[in-house]
């Protein structure tokens, strides 16, 4: 047992900190990219590709834990710009992890060699308008003719849709599940515009309309046929906003704190009010125990592997809730100062919602928690 | 960071539970119900090593390490012992004896600690009064020194063993003058004359404990029953903290699994519109929150123990999150499970009805919550 993260862990997440922020302005990273390119993403992955960030969790890194010391790097990202952050991962979480995990060699070296070095940015799709909770059926088809295969299908909410180079769409090829890498310009592939949202306002974020796209064959990735790929990729999913709730939280609970310090009422400082104290401290106590516990899961992935997908629902559930009440009272703390557009704990309020959403919602996440605590399954 | 327990802890782990099933479990409703306290339970503690754990062998404990002594609280727990038990033993062996252990001269740890590590003597704590809860510094009963005594006068409150204990740690004040640095720590025999206890409170939960008043009136006892030094009082009290955060949290944590278990075998035996309850998504909701609840709180608890096994200073702020979380957070699991049992939660035969009025103690037992949150936000 150890509660400690090593100096080498500590030593990559004041790196990874001072390469996040060194990028320019963060509150350009938090809007939509005018230019429609997010260049200054695109720049900080460049940053990024000089350290292991993006290579934590597709491959052993030396030095450091892996997954654990992934979502210890992920906090202090997400906390920084949760925006350039949700991008970051779509790009090399999800379409890199999909590419490290199941791509042939000749795939790997097209696809993950320029993610990793930050020169390529991937998107993976995988929501649909039909999609079920409890099973999989993907309307997105790919059908075989001669050296290509014909893609159709319509996936919703695709993070870096609008970006990216690549654009890997999960669907069925031969009666089983496929990934179909589909580049920006392959027609039929028609990408809708940048979608407004509450929060994470400079992802791009889109939907994404697949009209008989060709590809050739060999840009088709098949996953083992034991491995649920939907379920695989939700999983990871999870850990990236796992990383998110901890960043945002870290974010709203600092600028009370700092806040309540400072701004004094009736003489003395706001958190000497025992009404803004016991909130303080009610926020550190659900922050303290959601970085035990999302710690611990991402710990799990390699030590425990046969434990660690009901950890990270657990931990998916309480950080992503925790995270909202976080934020939700830190703005009451700040009072009119963090309601104007722009301060961090509005930020990240706006974008806290999106944990309990997106990849398994926390509603879902709790049916499977309780399937595996009546055996109903593993 | 490494999250893992060794093997040995965990066969360990699953020892406490086959014999705490075994020999106690049985007697818990019993006791409940007619609020008294189980000797033989208690005894059989004793007789299994659990009461001195952490205590070197030639006091007659084990040496274990924090965490696995933790663990054994946790065990007691997930078994489905009784909050009052366990909290008998956490005064017994955290709050008393462990003082004793740390503080007293090598006389008289050779006299109490193996005795108090076997079940043979049972130990209290006396520290709160009517008048002085978390404001320990305003403590009333004071020691004199007279010779080769002190005096002791005064009262004290919510004694955990004070009505069955032969041993009491007391804490009184050497020097009223002072706040805390005039409070000193005493051993106190029962039958001492002077000494007495009241009659045990009638509470919500925890009840085969026995908790009551204690009065100490002109009671003299041997200066050889000074703790340490005059003074040093308050601080051994703060020693206590680290297994209040620790150990004596840890059954609330397994009673979270023991609930998890239980509720999850009656969900699936319950049908209900043709089908077993555990089929609902309402059901499976409450079993996660407390799934949820028992990962997250097991966190907290370890870390602490963790810390005190690498010597390191109590973190004050860490603790008291520890402590704040499992008081506050596991109330809604209690009530959860209770639930889902239905009418038969309410009623006494099924167990839930009893750790949700156990549960009512974490947030007020060993400094309230909201305590906790004024050590936090002062530190923060």
């Amino acid at each position: 047992m150890d509660y400690d993260f090593t100096e080498a862990e500590l030593a990559f997440f004041a790196d990874i900190k001072e390469r996040v922020k060194g990028n320019g302005s963060i509150d350009a990273l938090e809007r939509k990219d005018a230019s429609g390119d997010a260049g200054q993403i695109r720049r900080l992955l460049g940053a990024l590709a000089d350290t292991q960030y993006l290579k934590l969790g597709l491959e052993p890194v030396e030095g450091l834990s892996g997954h654990l010391a992934l979502m210890g790097a992920m906090e202090v990202f997400a906390d920084i710009s949760p925006s350039a952050y949700l991008s970051v991962e779509a790009s090399g979480r999800l379409f890199g992890r999909a590419v490290s995990r199941w791509a042939d060699p000749e795939q790997k070296q097209r696809y993950l060699e320029p993610v990793l070095a930050g020169k390529a940015m991937g998107a993976l799709a995988l929501s649909e308008a039909s999609m079920n909770i409890e099973n999989d059926p993907l309307a997105t088809t790919g059908e075989k003719q001669g050296d290509s295969v014909i893609v159709s299908g319509a996936k919703q909410y695709v993070i870096n849709a609008p970006v990216a180079d690549w654009i890997a769409a999960a669907g069925v090829c031969g009666g089983r599940h496929a990934l179909f890498v589909i580049e920006k310009e392959t027609p039929g592939l028609m990408i809708d515009p940048w979608l407004e949202t509450m929060g994470y306002q400079g992802t791009p974020i889109s939907g994404v309309t697949l009209d008989h796209c060709e590809i050739p064959a060999d840009r088709v990735i098949y996953p083992e046929k034991d491995v649920n790929m939907p379920a695989k990729v939700r999983m990871w999913e999870n850990q990236i906003l796992l990383g998110a709730s901890l960043g945002l939280a870290k974010t709203a609970f600092d600028s009370a704190k700092d806040y309540a310090k400072h701004h004094k009422s009736g003489g003395r400082p706001v958190i000497a009010y025992q009404e803004v104290g016991f909130k303080l401290a009610e926020m550190l106590t659900m922050l303290q125990t959601s970085q035990l516990l999302a710690y611990k899961a991402a710990w799990s992935l390699e030590s425990e592997p046969a434990e660690s997908e009901g950890l990270i629902m657990c931990a998916k559930v309480f950080c992503t809730e925790s995270c909202e009440r976080i934020c939700s009272e830190a703005l009451k703390i700040l009072s009119a100062t963090g309601y104007i557009h722009g301060s961090p704990a509005e930020r990240a309020y706006r974008c806290a919602k999106f944990g309990q959403i997106a990849g398994t919602s926390t509603e879902i996440a709790r049916v499977k928690i309780g399937d595996a605590a009546l055996g109903y399954r593993k | 960071m490494d999250f893992a327990f060794t093997r040995e802890q965990q066969m360990f782990k699953k020892e406490i539970i086959r014999f705490a099933k075994k020999e106690i479990v049985p007697r818990v409703q019993e006791h409940d119900l007619k609020e008294g306290f189980d000797f033989e339970s208690f005894r059989k503690l004793g007789d299994f090593g659990i009461l001195g754990l952490h205590f070197p062998e030639e006091y007659g404990g084990s040496g274990a390490d924090v965490v696995t002594t933790v663990m054994a609280g946790e065990a007691l727990g997930e078994a489905g012992v009784d909050g009052g038990l366990t909290l008998a033993y956490g005064a017994h062996s955290f709050l008393c004896a462990d003082t004793i252990f740390r503080h007293a001269g090598e006389k008289q740890r050779k006299k109490y600690v193996p005795g108090l590590a076997s079940g043979e003597y049972i130990g209290c704590m006396g520290l709160t009064e009517p008048d002085a809860g978390s404001d320990v510094a305003s403590m009333k009963t004071t020691a004199e020194k007279k010779g080769d005594t002190y005096v002791l006068n005064g009262s004290k409150i919510f004694i955990t063993n004070g009505p069955i204990a032969d041993v009491a740690v007391i804490y009184a004040k050497t020097d009223p003058q002072q706040q805390h640095g005039g409070i000193s720590a005493f051993i106190v025999e029962k039958g001492t004359p002077g000494f007495s206890a009241g009659a045990p409170l009638i509470k919500m939960g925890v009840r085969t404990s026995q908790t009551s008043e204690l009065f100490l009136d002109n009671c003299e006892i041997p200066a050889e029953n000074l703790l340490g030094e005059e003074g040093q009082g308050f601080n051994m009290s703060l020693q206590t903290v680290e297994w209040d955060r620790s150990a004596l949290l840890a059954p609330f944590v397994g009673a979270a699994k023991y609930m998890l278990n239980e509720c999850a075998d009656y969900a699936k035996k319950r049908e209900q519109f043709g089908r077993p309850i555990g089929k609902f998504q309402a059901t499976k909701h409450k079993l996660a929150n407390i799934r949820i609840f028992y990962e997250a709180a097991k966190g907290l608890v370890y870390k602490i123990a963790w810390c005190k096994d690498q010597g390191r200073p109590l973190n004050h702020l860490e603790a008291a999150v520890a402590k704040l979380f499992v008081g506050d957070w596991c109330i809604g699991p209690a009530n959860d499970a209770m639930v889902l049992f239905g009418g038969y939660g309410f009623c006494h035969e099924y167990n839930m009805e009893r750790i949700f009025r156990d549960s009512r103690l974490a947030p007020i037992g060993g400094g309230t919550s909201d305590i906790q949150k004024l050590i936090i936000s002062r530190l923060i």
